[in-house]
């Protein structure tokens, strides 16, 4: 990201911490929940949807911070919609095109992603306010970081859920990699809950409950230090006391 | 200094936990009676995994260990769950289970009395979703179809799974179950003649069933609990098999309903665990016979085989909705105070 | 006997705690010698304090009036024995909160001279009208506990059912039981005036069947005088349930009625009295005697001799526990009032009023004292016993959410505090106290948002009438400028002048504007000042008052309360100080006004 010539400095680290920690679109935000939490019962689910939504992520904001200046505000959400729909499109196409298999596991989830707020809320509050370079990378790393959130919670389901890791790699990676999958428990009799949806709730709030633990474990670390603080967006979740 | 008033009447929370626990003494025994030891360590293995997981989870939270623990609710959850699983689950379904209901039921929510849902079957209704042909299949065959098997016996299939133990001469489905399947197939009279269901209505459960009622009684003459959600529970039921499962060649009867599974530890026990029932007696009521109504349509229309712990949890979600509605009306007051509350926006 | 029956109704809830009474009631009611010195708050009741009418140094006749009551909603003082009056001054007053409030110290002198007593011989035939004032120059105010001025509520119309209270349902307490067995004619000749005044077709006097002997003594009395007016009393038993002595659900227990949320008895046409109240009515009309003593109970484990006594008024409790034989050592708690609704003495120097019905000096273990109180599980016991048929878990749970609407619409001001929750709650927590910080708290907040609308009204009334001013004074100004260029358009040789004099008016008008504006600007910032005081006195009773709340209840914030409080007031005076400056700059008038 050398190449991008800002006058603030610390602006591009700024995105890169807020996209994977600090405004975390999955664990912050909590957008983009109804697909997060349908497919990931699998590493190769997870990993499938969070490329497809980055990718879309990207596009999105570059296209959108390229048109920023031209478009009417009036009738700027319609064609951020647009934008996203059209991507949207695209990446369903390529999926069909090289991974057909995941593309069926993945069905409805893929057409979703149009709807996925977290890609409309980059757009609309970042996107449409930045320049070209900068809302790249602001889309990357939001993309990075939902990716990120999927993998784990993909991970952690599949682990629990069938004591595997990496099943069915060969949907995304072709016929080789079907030797990755790993089983970590061996004779695992499967825990049906935690592949069920109520199972992705269940961990989903634990991953939540674990960075608010961490992030207020550091904020007692560094109270004295006076770091910057993570995000300017509000926090929807947080300690309930 | 302490504020009025200075007398408290004698019943602490640690008792009433208690008076509970010793109520469930006669149903549990005439469990041990008839279905065997399975029971006996399963409640074992549960109160120890549920003792320790509290110990842990309050030593983390920083609260006082000893004094939290002597509340006794720990025992009360593990003790439920013990009676409403199977008894031939392997030993750490058992663990697992006990530690999801101290941990995910009670604790997380901010421990006693702040848990929306009953802890035991919060646990149950997970390892039910989770392990469903064990949660069907792991019970154990009354006395009088088999021998009920003995601790070692029990300690060899809970905790290795034994091969050499023929499981499948010890264990099977419940009668509840049994009955289900054959409804339709066959006429009712040939399903009664069926072994488990022995001379009267369910070989052994009949027996335990009433074992508990007697306990429920001891609890309402202890004035732990009051009638009205046992009561409700079972009126909710019956009404249902009355309207819907009137024809026994079809569907299961209404006092097999009655004595053939958990409804009657689940209305007396488990339905009434207090924290996450209304508080109202109108609210009880209304939960009373929203369970048995539940009860009943997941036993005649689902997919499993016994419906109080989903009936139970469903329920507890309209706990709060249920006080809400059905405030008594305060002395002096034309009508009660029923509305939702309106949320002033300033 | 022609006693009507009388269909007994039931009230929800209740509690049937040990009754404890048996210990006091083994003695006859005893005298105990004067005290050393009398305390006599100036306010003993429910309602405004009265004009003090002594100066330190007079020396005073027992049956004296001490502070007088021309006030409305004030009640007399009387002094309780002949002596010297040693000080006014603040000392602490039997009061849930601990507070300390105005007193007249009063030396005995050990005469015990008392002023000539005057009463009505043939009370039953004088004028009501007499018989109030005489009842409110005698000083009696509820002797059950509330403290409400007797002549008023006696006041109240359309009165259809006089019920005297002899329910006495509290554990420990037998005061009014001992009044009754002993004094059981006097009580009747006062139910009887009572009767009178109320102009009510019935009395029902409710006892508990607790006390067979009060009763009894109660019946004997009526048989004795049978007459037309005796027919209309009746003696009731009820059932022996805490807390049948409540006001409302005695009317409840007796006449099946219910109270209406927020209204007084009155309003259903009942008027509720106690015995004692009865008793003390008697003594001023029949005998001229005003309220100097009442029967009080000394109870408690650490008591060798608990009895009940007739206490001059003022006599500090420290003097009656000696007299009753304090076991000190053994003492483990010492409460004014029963244990279900009384509160905590602070140091025994607290003398008795008139409401003073019980004090309770406990022995180690005597009454259970909770420990740490435990999480709510929703048991519902409590609810089971409310007499005011609330949810007081719900209530609990949001006190301590402060969720304060919620509070009150689940209904926490109908919560007569009668502790039956408390006393039940398996987890021990203590859910009246609670219940009176939430009450406390809205009510708070009530008088501040009344005050602050008061506030804007005042703001905007004045802001109406200096635009009304201005108005006028424009229109004015207006009049005269029309005259000034007519009287100009008259004289055509001042033309040169033509201008002169309209420029002048104008200089008067801008010179007038301008004095309002200055004016206006003195104005606001006078009522700037004044509100930023209002919002600090505010703050200054809150820190005050949870300062004392903290030291009350003995937690070591209390300091830091303290030192936040000190920093308020230094602000107050600071503020205060400096409208004072502004106020000598500017109109005095104008000042006074805002
Ligand atoms: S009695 Fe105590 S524990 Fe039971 S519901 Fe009331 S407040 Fe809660
Ligand atoms: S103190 Fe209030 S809430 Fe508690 S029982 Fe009495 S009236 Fe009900």
């Amino acid at each position: 990201m050398g190449k991008c010539r800002v006058s603030n400095n610390s602006e591009p680290l700024k995105i890169m911490w807020n996209g994977v920690w600090g405004s975390n679109p999955a664990l912050v935000q909590l957008l983009g929940l109804c697909p997060l939490l349908a497919v990931t019962s699998t590493v190769v689910n997870a990993l499938g949807l969070g490329m497809a939504t980055l990718c879309v992520l990207v596009g999105s904001n570059a296209a959108v911070s390229l048109i920023r200046n031209w478009v009417q505000p009036a009738i700027r959400l319609p064609a951020f919609v647009m934008i996203i729909a059209s991507l949207v499109t695209s990446v369903e196409l390529l999926m069909q095109a090289y991974t057909y298999d995941l593309y069926l596991v993945l069905g409805i989830f893929i057409p979703l992603i149009v709807t996925n707020c977290a890609i409309l809320g980059r757009a609309e509050a970042y996107a449409s306010k930045n320049p070209f370079f900068m809302s790249i990378l602001d889309g990357f790393m939001m993309g990075v970081g939902f990716l990120l959130v999927l993998l784990v919670l993909g991970a952690v389901r599949e682990l629990i859920g069938q004591g595997t890791l990496f099943t069915d790699m060969h949907l995304l990676f072709g016929e080789e990699a079907k030797s990755w999958r790993w089983e970590v428990v061996p004779d695992y009799p499967p825990f049906l809950f935690a592949i069920l949806p109520p199972g992705a709730f269940v961990v989903m709030g634990l991953l939540i409950a674990l960075k608010n633990v961490i992030d207020s474990s550091l904020k007692a670390k560094q109270a004295s230090n006076a770091a910057p603080s993570g995000s300017k967006r509000v926090r929807v979740t947080g300690p309930v006391t | 200094m302490k504020s009025s008033p200075y007398s408290r009447d004698g019943m602490k929370t640690p008792t009433v936990m208690r008076w509970v626990l010793a109520a469930l003494l006669p149903g549990y025994l005439t469990q041990i009676y008839f279905f065997g030891w399975g029971y006996g360590v399963s409640m074992l293995l549960l109160l120890l995994t549920a003792v320790l997981v509290e110990a842990g989870v309050l030593a983390i939270r920083k609260r006082p260990v000893l004094e939290t623990l002597k509340d006794s609710s720990a025992l009360v959850t593990a003790a439920l769950l013990a009676i409403a699983l199977p008894p031939f689950l392997p030993w750490w379904m058992y663990v697992m289970a006990g530690s999801v209901a101290v941990l995910f039921g009670k604790q997380l929510y901010g421990g006693l009395g702040f848990n929306p849902f009953n802890p035991a079957m919060i646990a149950y209704a997970l390892l039910l979703v989770s392990y469903p042909v064990a949660m069907s299949t792991s019970w154990a065959l009354p006395l009088g179809l088999a021998e009920p098997a003995d601790i070692l016996t029990a300690s060899r299939i809970i905790f290795l799974g034994d091969p050499l133990v023929q499981l499948d001469a010890l264990s099977g489905a419940t009668p509840l179950d049994t009955y289900k399947s054959l409804a339709g197939v066959e006429l009712s009279d040939g399903i009664w003649q069926k072994p488990i269901f022995g001379e009267h209505v369910a070989l052994g459960w009949e027996w335990v069933a009433m074992a508990f009622g007697v306990g429920g009684g001891l609890l309402l003459l202890k004035r732990i609990i009051t009638w009205h959600i046992p009561v409700c529970v079972i009126l909710g039921l019956s009404v249902m098999a009355m309207l819907f499962g009137w024809d026994p060649d079809r569907s299961v009867p209404i006092h097999l309903h009655w004595l053939g599974g958990s409804l009657i530890v689940g209305a007396f026990f488990i339905a009434t665990d207090p924290v996450s029932a209304p508080t109202t007696t109108l609210g009880k009521c209304w939960f009373g016979i929203g369970i048995g109504v539940l009860v009943y349509v997941i036993r005649a229309w689902g997919n499993y085989p016994d419906a109080v712990a989903f009936a139970v949890l469903l329920m507890n979600f309209t706990a709060p909705l249920l006080d809400q509605i059905t405030q008594p009306k305060t002395f002096g007051h034309q009508k009660p105070n029923r509305t939702l509350i309106k949320v002033q926006v300033k | 006997m022609t006693q009507r029956h009388i269909e007994l109704h039931q009230f929800p809830g209740g509690i049937c705690p040990p009754t404890q009474k048996a210990l006091s009631t083994s003695r006859p009611i005893a005298y105990p010698p004067l005290a050393k010195q009398l305390i006599l708050p100036i306010q003993q009741h429910t309602g405004m304090p009265g004009r003090v009418l002594v100066k330190v140094g007079e020396q005073v006749k027992k049956g004296q009036m001490l502070v007088d009551a021309q006030l409305p909603m004030s009640v007399a003082v009387h002094a309780s024995t002949s002596g010297i009056i040693t000080a006014i001054d603040e000392h602490w007053v039997p009061h849930p909160s601990g507070m300390k409030d105005m007193c007249i110290f009063l030396e005995p002198d050990g005469l015990d001279e008392s002023v000539e007593y005057q009463g009505y011989e043939n009370y039953l035939e004088t004028n009501p009208t007499k018989l109030l004032e005489c009842i409110r120059a005698s000083g009696i105010s509820g002797l059950g506990g509330a403290g409400f001025p007797t002549d008023i509520k006696l006041k109240a119309s359309k009165i259809e059912t006089l019920i005297i209270n002899g329910a006495e349902c509290e554990p420990y307490i037998s005061a009014d039981d001992m009044l009754m067995r002993e004094r059981s004619e006097d009580i009747l000749q006062g139910i009887l005036i009572l009767l009178k005044l109320t102009k009510a077709d019935v009395c029902l006097v409710g006892i508990e069947d607790d006390k067979p002997q009060a009763i009894f003594a109660m019946k004997q009395a009526l048989e004795k005088d049978k007459d037309d007016d005796t027919h209309r009393v009746n003696i009731v038993e009820v059932p022996t349930r805490y807390p049948s002595g409540g006001e409302k659900q005695l009317i409840k227990i007796l006449t099946g009625k219910e109270v209406p949320s927020g209204k007084l008895p009155a309003s259903i046409g009942v008027l509720c009295q106690n015995v004692g109240t009865a008793y003390a009515v008697h003594q001023a009309v029949a005998l001229g005697r005003p309220l100097v003593s009442r029967i009080t109970t000394l109870a408690g484990g650490a008591l060798s001799t608990p009895m009940n006594l007739e206490v001059p008024l003022g006599t500090p409790i420290g003097h009656l526990l000696e007299y009753t034989g304090l076991h000190q050592e053994q003492l483990e708690q010492l409460i004014i009032g029963g244990p279900l609704m009384g509160f905590p003495v602070k140091t025994t120097s607290i003398p008795i009023t008139k409401i003073s019905n019980c004090i309770l000096a406990t022995k180690q273990g005597e009454l259970s004292t909770p420990e740490q109180a435990r999480p709510c599980i929703r048991c519902g016991y409590c609810t089971d016993v409310c007499p005011a048929q609330l949810l007081p878990q719900q209530l609990y749970w949001f006190s301590t959410a402060q969720e304060w609407q919620k509070a009150e619409s689940h209904n926490l001001f109908d919560c007569i505090e009668c502790g039956a929750c408390a006393y039940v709650c398996p987890s021990e927590i203590p859910l009246v106290q609670y219940y009176r910080f939430a009450k406390g708290e809205i009510r708070q907040d009530r008088a501040a948002t009344e005050k602050s609308d008061r506030a804007r009204e005042r703001f905007e009334f004045r802001n109406q009438r200096i635009e009304r001013e201005k108005v006028a004074r424009a229109a004015r100004r207006q009049a005269r400028a029309n005259t000034d260029t007519k009287v100009l358009s008259e004289k055509p040789h001042a033309k040169p002048m033509d201008k002169q004099p309209l420029r002048s008016a104008g200089a008067i008008g801008d010179v007038e504007s301008e004095s309002i504006q200055s004016l206006l600007v003195d104005e606001a910032a006078l009522e700037a000042i004044n509100k930023k005081i209002r919002m600090m006195e505010d703050r200054v009773g809150k820190a005050r008052e949870r300062y004392e709340m903290a030291l009350s209840d003995g937690l070591d914030t209390a300091s830091a309360l303290k030192r936040a409080l000190d920093k308020q007031e230094t602000k107050l005076t600071t503020l205060l100080s400096e409208r004072e400056r502004m106020m000598s700059h500017s109109d005095p008038a104008e000042g006074k006004e805002t």
